[in-house]
Parts: structure tokens; sequence; C-alpha cells
């Protein structure tokens, strides 16, 4: 049981996930979602609740725009596109995960 | 920049809010859809997909609300609603808000004012291109320095342009059969070129033309009735053609600064000029020093002079704002510390003013604690109760800083008009702008938190219990200690301007009773200037005496005579040589700088200065007969010592002799603040003068009534003379202007800050009067005599005025003394009779601020007031 639960988002990588999701063009919300939970083999999962939140505190911030289109299957949904600002913010954001990421596996194998 | 793009996004968001609302429900409606979708084709059934895909989303509202929180700016919209309630609240109470703002308007209004005359005069940029790579040039520490000396310094080309002007000079001006003097600024021709001053109509002067003039927009409208086809006009100035080419813009700030605006600039070489450089490109002030300073020794291998050494104290400084005035420290200073003062004074108004609208505040806040505490209990946060009484605050400086704005724009305007007409005139433009405005927004800000913070605070410290239990009709101690300390705070700070006001009101005093050393009842005094050249030395003394002639002979003329220089009048003003005299003509030296005046022999009379020893001057000393002075008693001690200087021979500094003929006695030479001054005086015409005399005429009846005739006698002797002719007392005005202003605004300043602290005291004691109404009752009831009654509200009043007395006083006295350097010597800011008269002012109106509560208190009737539930 335990070892199927899905293990919880470290503080700040839903804006990176997002942000990566989306840099190969836009998106509606829930097409997001799918898009992280598939990339991740259903390890990462985002909450619904947590999501809308999320992305228009993006919005707000100015790394998103969003608008109305149509769904793959043919209903009304919201798009959210990457802007320049939220490109940089990625590229900005992915190193510093990285360089974090590499430093907490430095220490797990050495230490 | 990020962050203003949010602020601009929540912004923008606040303007969308219901679509907001239905395009996030119908974005969370296809969310949940689409999982339903996918799950139905998973094999679910329709119904179980839906309810699964719904469970799974979780709660939308909570959704929502998270969502929306993303854009809101909590504090702007509840700021929005504060306001909102805090107008509700002033509206329901609106003489109270009425007297607030008015008072808070009232002291920024003065206090705003004064900030944009102080920053017109002391900070304003010239008008000129590019002011930062434009120079003063100063060489052996002077500004000025004559025409061939500047004539060599432009031929070195060592900036990109080298200019010079010349303010003060007076040019006649011949239009009809009258001749006006003019305050006209003569500039080398390259000047508009070096300085790029744009002009509103035509074009500058330009190098190599002469004959020429640009005249000021004030100049252009009140004397050529705006002609719009002014160029090419041709004006009479000092008996020749000049064109005007060119009108310069209403808001032309000269570069001489302060306000000071010629009517005219013209071509024409004047003797000596002001230097202005332009810098090139990139180069610094240092590099400018370094290129200047050896044409300077070169200056001084061309021009020896033994007096000035050209390449001592070169300096170059800017031409504007705060740069120029710290180098120019010495003569802006005190006008700098004046402005200083008017500014702290009014700021203290404003914060009386603060102290009583606090003070209200505060009496509110704690009538309402009731209901704070009901708030709080019901799960109100402090921090939000805080909030909304500081808006109410902030509504009361929002709008006092408007009102107070419009009473600036307002005043400025009025005193925008304002020409003081000294030879080069001062006007002072004056114009809001966003040094204004952020001043204000700061004041604001302060206003908010010092009528807001304490009330805000202390109104809701009270705990949820207390106040309930309490029933809120009783006032914590803290709120009436806190609003005594107030009225303790206002009536100390009162003192303290009343006494500053006291002094420049006795400063006013003793400046208008003119003790100055002479009398200006009966005497006119009319400025004669000829066009430079006309006469040789000896014509114009024939001239000179024809004038006293007529001047004579006129019906209710006592007496008349020439002079070179009018006393208190800091623009037509005394020379002050200075030098090595040998007394004696012996081997020993003295050094003194003094006033110095040519005068005619009848001047003493006139203008009523007694000659202690010896005689005044004759008729006789003419050229070519012994030369003659007379000294004043400072200048005889310090030459002379305590022998009587009568008969002696005194060697000036340029080896000439004269005997001392006389001694007269001292009096005021060029401000009414200087003590002791000294003076020589020569015969007028003993000294060689070819153009220019005042002169003085004793006259029988009030001098304004021969103001006329003395004028028309005068420009009768010649046409081309320019020729001004006022009662002395109107000419001294100049003198009384700083008196003047400063006992206006501190005296008026003063009495309206007196007025807020008694009213501050007055609804402190009658407040705490209706508070005690019920005790006072049961004491009358229980036998208390009504003099016990006055004694109890008496005693409150009289404690808390000795306490605001004694501090007051304790910080005046050491306050007020700087000001010395504003009042004449004679009015001493320690003397102890100004704090007993401040005293004595501010116990009447105390008592007067008693008298309403006092009858209150004795006229409660213990049956209703015990009733009274």
């Amino acid at each position: 049981m335990e070892s199927n639960t899905v293990p919880e988002l470290l503080p700040g990588t839903l804006y990176l996930l997002i942000l990566r999701t989306l840099s190969r063009g836009p998106l509606h919300g829930y097409a997001i979602v799918k898009r992280i939970k598939d990339a991740s083999r259903e390890g990462l999962r985002i909450e619904d609740g947590s999501l809308y939140p999320a992305l228009n505190r993006m919005l707000v911030k100015g790394w998103l725009t969003s608008e109305w289109g149509v769904s793959e299957n043919n209903r009304k949904a919201r798009f959210y596109r990457l802007t320049p600002e939220g490109r940089k913010q990625l590229n900005q954001e992915a190193g510093e995960f990285d360089r974090l990421v590499r430093a907490i596996q430095m220490v797990m194998r050495t230490a | 920049m990020a962050f203003w793009n949010e602020i601009g996004n929540r912004v923008a968001w606040l303007f969308r809010r219901s679509r907001f609302d239905r395009e996030l429900e119908e974005e969370m409606r296809f969310h949940i859809q689409a999982r339903a979708d996918e799950l139905e084709q998973a094999g679910v059934s329709s119904a179980d997909a839906l309810r699964r895909a719904r469970r799974e989303f979780g709660s939308t509202l909570r959704s929502r609300e998270e969502t929306r929180s993303a854009w809101q700016m909590r504090w702007l919209e509840d700021l929005g609603s504060d306001l909102r309630y805090a107008a509700r609240a002033l509206r329901r109470n609106r003489a109270l808000a009425l007297a607030a703002v008015g008072s808070l308007a009232l002291g920024i209004g003065a206090n705003t004012t004064i900030f944009s005359i102080a920053k017109e005069a002391l900070f304003s940029e010239p008008s000129c291109r590019d002011s930062k790579s434009l120079v003063e040039i100063s060489v052996s520490g002077n500004t000025w320095i004559p025409m061939s000396q500047y004539r060599f310094l432009e031929a070195t080309h060592a900036f990109d342009g080298l200019a010079g002007m010349n303010i003060q000079m007076v040019v006649n001006w011949r239009d009809g059969n009258r001749t006006y003097r003019l305050a006209g600024t003569r500039v080398t021709g390259n000047f508009f070129e070096v300085t790029g001053i744009p002009v509103a109509m035509g074009r500058p002067i330009e190098r190599g033309e002469s004959d020429v003039a640009v005249v000021t927009h004030g100049f252009w409208t009140k004397h050529l009735g705006g002609d719009p086809k002014v160029v090419g006009r041709t004006l009479a100035l000092d008996g020749k053609p000049y064109t005007v080419v060119g009108v310069l813009p209403r808001d032309h700030r000269m570069l001489a600064g302060f306000g000071f605006t010629p009517d005219l600039y013209l071509t024409k070489d004047p003797i000596e000029v002001i230097m202005y450089a332009r810098l090139p490109r990139g180069m610094t002030r240092q590099a400018a020093y370094a290129a200047l300073k050896p044409i300077c020794r070169e200056l001084d291998r061309v021009y020896p002079d033994v007096n000035r050494k050209w390449a001592k104290e070169v300096r170059l400084s800017a031409v504007g704002g705060v740069e120029r005035l710290q180098e120019d420290g010495q003569e802006a200073i005190p006008l700098a510390a004046f402005f200083g003062m008017l500014v702290v004074v009014t700021a203290i108004v404003v914060l009386i003013a603060c102290a009583n609208v606090s003070s209200l505040l505060l009496a509110r806040a704690f009538t309402r604690s009731r209901e704070f505490a009901i708030r709080m209990s019901l799960g109100g946060s402090r921090g939000r109760l805080v909030r909304q009484l500081l808006a109410e605050s902030l509504l009361l400086a929002l709008l006092g800083t408007g009102a107070g704005l419009l009473l600036n724009l307002w005043l400025t305007r009025l005193l925008s008009g304002v020409h003081i007409p000294t030879p080069l005139p001062i006007e002072l433009l004056i114009q809001p702008d966003r040094m204004l405005l952020a001043y204000s927004v700061a004041l604001t800000f302060v206003v908010t938190l010092a009528t807001g913070l304490v009330p805000a605070l202390k109104g809701t410290r009270a705990g949820i219990g207390g106040a309930l239990k309490e029933g809120g009709r009783q006032n914590g101690p803290a709120g009436y200690s806190l609003r005594n300390a107030l009225v303790v705070g206002q009536l100390a700070v009162s003192i303290l301007l009343l006494s500053a006001g006291l002094l420049f009101l006795r400063n006013l005093m003793y400046a208008t009773s003119f003790n100055a050393g002479f009398d200006t009842s009966h005497a006119v005094v009319a400025t004669f200037q000829t066009v430079w050249g006309t006469y040789t030395p000896q014509r114009f003394a024939g001239l000179v005496d024809t004038a006293l002639e007529r001047l004579r002979a006129l019906p209710g003329v006592e007496a008349a005579s020439p002079a070179s220089a009018v006393p208190l009048n800091p623009f037509l003003a005394f020379n002050r040589p200075g030098g090595q005299f040998r007394p004696d003509a012996g081997s020993r030296t003295v050094r003194v700088q003094y006033n110095f005046n040519a005068v005619g022999p009848d001047y003493f009379r006139i203008m009523g200065i007694p000659i202690l020893q010896g005689r005044a001057f004759a008729d006789s000393d003419r050229l070519g007969t012994p030369p003659v002075a007379i000294l004043n008693e400072t200048m005889a001690r310090r030459l002379f010592g305590n022998t009587n200087a009568v008969g002696h021979i005194l060697r000036f500094p340029d080896n000439r002799d004269a005997t001392v003929v006389g001694i007269a006695r001292n009096c005021k030479y060029v401000t009414l603040g200087e003590e002791n001054a000294m003076a020589l005086y020569d015969p007028y015409f003993q000294q060689d003068h070819s153009a220019f005399a005042h002169f003085f005429v004793r006259t029988r009846s009030a001098p304004e009534t021969m103001v006329r005739k003395v004028d028309e006698t005068l420009a009768g002797l010649d046409a081309g003379a320019a020729v001004e002719t006022r009662a002395m007392g109107e000419i001294f005005a100049g003198a009384l202007l700083p008196s003047r202003l400063g006992a206006a605004i501190l005296g008026s300043m003063a009495l309206f800050g007196l007025m807020l602290a008694s009213i501050g005291l007055y609804g402190v004691l009658l407040y705490a009067t209706q508070q005690r109404i019920r005790e006072i009752g049961i004491r009358v009831a229980l036998g208390a005599t009504p003099g016990d009654v006055l004694a109890m509200v008496v005693g409150q009043s009289l404690r808390l005025v000795t306490a605001g007395m004694v501090i007051g006083l304790a910080v005046a006295a050491a306050a007020v003394r700087p000001l010395s350097m504003f009042l004449v010597p004679e009015v001493r800011p320690a003397d102890p009779m100004n704090f007993v008269a401040v005293a004595c002012a501010l116990a009447l109106v105390a008592g007067l601020a008693t008298v309403a509560p006092t009858a209150r208190a004795l006229r409660v009737d213990p049956a209703v007031a015990l009733k009274h539930e």
C-alpha cells in the first residue's frame, strides 16, 4: 500500500513542471495534468485542486498567457501558452533544479 | 520592472472579475468532463465516471477561492472598503470632519507654500541649454572680471565658449516724452550662443551684433503692451536706437538665480562681467580647473595688479540647483536658514492640528471600544480594526492635504505675480511640480500616522472582556492621560511659536519705528541717472547745482542735497571700501572697512543726523578747496581713539589727505541689523560725478504731496535722464521687507497655533467634564459646593496649562536663540520679557478655553445627572 502512494512534490517544483510541460506548445489544464502524469509514468500527480491556483499565479507573474480554443474532442477549453518571460524563468529554474538534484545525489552517494 | 507588470496585471483583473468567475467555472467544468470522458473510455459507466471525476477534483469552491486569491490585492480592496466606511463615519460627524480638515488644510497650505517658494528661490534650475556643463567662473575670489581680462580669457578658447554678462546695469529708456530706468542686463555677443537660453519669439542675440535687445516676457507684456509685432521694433535706450530681436518665454529663469528678472538683455560691452563657460563634452570641472589655472597665471603676467592675483582662488561653480547653493554658501545661507525656519514653524502648526485631530479620534475610538470588543470577540482581527481606524485618518489627511494644495496653488499664483522693484527686479515664477507632489504625498503619510496611529493602537487595545463588562461607557485611564499629554504638547509648542512670533513682531515694531538714526518723515528721494558719457564732471556738477537751485525754489521745500548713496537700501547700496588709513598722516596704519557716501551740505539736516563735533559740509567745500571729510562716531574712535578727531588729518589708502571737519552720529547704513558700523562722508562737490546722483529733499508738508513736483523739476533738466522719485519711507520698504514678511508669517502662524491649542484644551476639558457628570452629580448631592466643582475643572486646566508652559518655556528659551540672526540687535531673543508676555497670552487664552467646560460642570443638577444612565 505504502509503495503505491505518489510521492509529494518538492515545494516549488509545480511551477517548474508546468513551465516544462508548456514549453512544447500551448495546452489546456487537463492536458497539463495528464502530460505530467504520463511523462512521469504515473510517478507524479498534480492535484486537480491546486492546478488552477498555480496557473493563475503564473498568469499574474506574466509567465503565461491564456486564450480560449477548442479541445481535441471539440469542447471549449482554455489553453495556456508560455511567454518569453516564462521561458526565461524555465531555463533559470531548470538549471537551479539540476544543480540541487546533483548536489543531493552527491551527498547521498558519498556521505 | 516585473513587480510593476504584476501590479498592472492585478489591477487589470479588478476590472474583469465577474467574467473571470464565469470563465473559471467553465474551465473547471471542462476539466472534470475531460477526466470523465477518459474514465468512460476505460470502461467506467458514464454516471460513475462523472461522479469519480468530481470526487478526484475535490472542492471546486475551494479551488475557486484559491485561484481568485492568486489575483487579489487584498489590501487594496480592503482599503477601498475602509475608505468608504470612513467617509460614511465622517459624513455623520460633519462638523468634526470640517474642523479637522480645515485646520490641517491651513497648516499644510502654509507649509507647502513656504516649501514651494523656497524651492523656487533657492533650488530652481536656470533657463539654459544643459545646465550641467555650464559653469560660473570666478578668478581671484571674485565673479566679476574687467572686460580686457575677460577678452584675454575668451581668446584662449580653453572651453566650448566663454560668455559674460553684467546684471547691475541701469538703462534709460525714452518712451514718448518720459524716460524710464530699466534693469538691462548687458551681455557679450556670444552670450546666448554659449548659454543656449531659449527665446519664445524672434531669435536670440547673435555673435557680432550690436544695438540689439532681447526683452523678457514681463517687460513685453507690461511695457510694450504685448505687441505681437514687437520683433523689429526700435527702443531708444541710453539715447541710442536698439532693435528688439526676440522675446523670452514667460518661464525664463535668469542664470543669476534667486528670482532675479531683468527687463531686457542688450548688447553693449559693460566695464566688467560675470563669466560663464561651456565645458566641452566629457570635461569634468576638475579638468576645467586644471586648464584654467595656468591661463590665469598667464593673465597675471599680462595684467599685473597689485591688489588682485588672478590665479588666486580660481573657482568653477554650478549655475543651478542645490549645487549652486552649496557653492554660493556665503550669500545663500541666511536665506536658506530663513526658509528653513519658516518650514519648521509651519510644520509645527501642522503638528498641532494633527494633535487636535488625534485627540478627537482618540475620544471616538474609546467611545467605540465596545463595538471593537464585540467585533474582536466575533473573530475580527485587531490588525483589521487598526487599519480601519487608520483609513479614517488617511481620509482626513488626504482631504486636508488636498485642500492645503488648493491653498498652495492660490497663494503661489498670487505670489508669482509679485514684482519686487529692486534695481534688478525679483519675480518668482512658482509652479506646482513633481517635487511638490512628492512632498505632499510624504506629508499625507506623516499626517495620517500622526493623527491616526495612537488612537488606532490605543483604541483597540482594551481586552474583549474588559470593554464588554464595563459597558463601554467608561474611558480607560490610558485615554485620558494620552489626550492630556497631547494637550500639554500642543500648549508647549504654542509657547515656542508664540515666542518666535513675538520676537518677529517686536522686530517689525522696532524696524518701523525707525530708530535707524535718521528721520524719514519729511524727506523725498529722487534718483537721477543721465546717459553715460553725456556730461563731463564739471558740466555734471553744474547740472546738479542747477537742480538744487530749482528744487530749493519749489514752495514747501526746506532743503535739498545730492548724495551718492541711499541708506538702508541694499540695492542702491553704499560702497563699502576698505584699506589702511594713516591717522594724522603718520606711520601708524589702521585697517578699516566702512560705508561711504558723498553728500551735499544739507544732507545731515535733511536726514536729521546730528553733527556731534565740528561742522557739517559747507557750500564752499568744492573741488579746488582743501579736501575735508566727516566721520561717524565709530570710525572716529577707531582711527583717533578718544581724542577729538576734528581738525586732524586723515591719509586715505590711496595716499590722498583730508581734514576731518566733523563727527556725525552713528546711524544705520546698509541693514537694520548692523550695529555701530563705520561710515565716512566726503563732500559731494569734492568728488567727480558725471552721470548719477540721488537728491534728498526735505519738505514742510507730507512728502507724498511733493513727489510729483520734485520729479517734474528733475525731469525738466535733461530729457534723456531717468528720474525716479519716492517718499523716503517707501524706499526703505525694501529694508523692512524681511521683517514684515517674518512678522506676518510667524505672527499669523503663532496665533493660528495658539487657537488650535486652545481648541484642543477646550475639547479635552469639555470631554472630561461630560464623562464626569455623574461623579459631579454625586459630589454635589453629597454636599460639594460650586466652589469645589469649580476647583475640580479649573484644577485640571491649570495642571495642563502649567505643564505645557513649563515645558514650552524651557524649550523656547533654547530654541529661539538662533533667531537673532534675523533680528535687529536691539531685539534680544533671550529677553525674559518676551517669555513673560508669551506666558500671559497663553494663560489668557487657556482661561477662555476653560470657561465653557466650567460652566457646564456648574450647571450639573444632581437629580438629572444621577438619572442619566
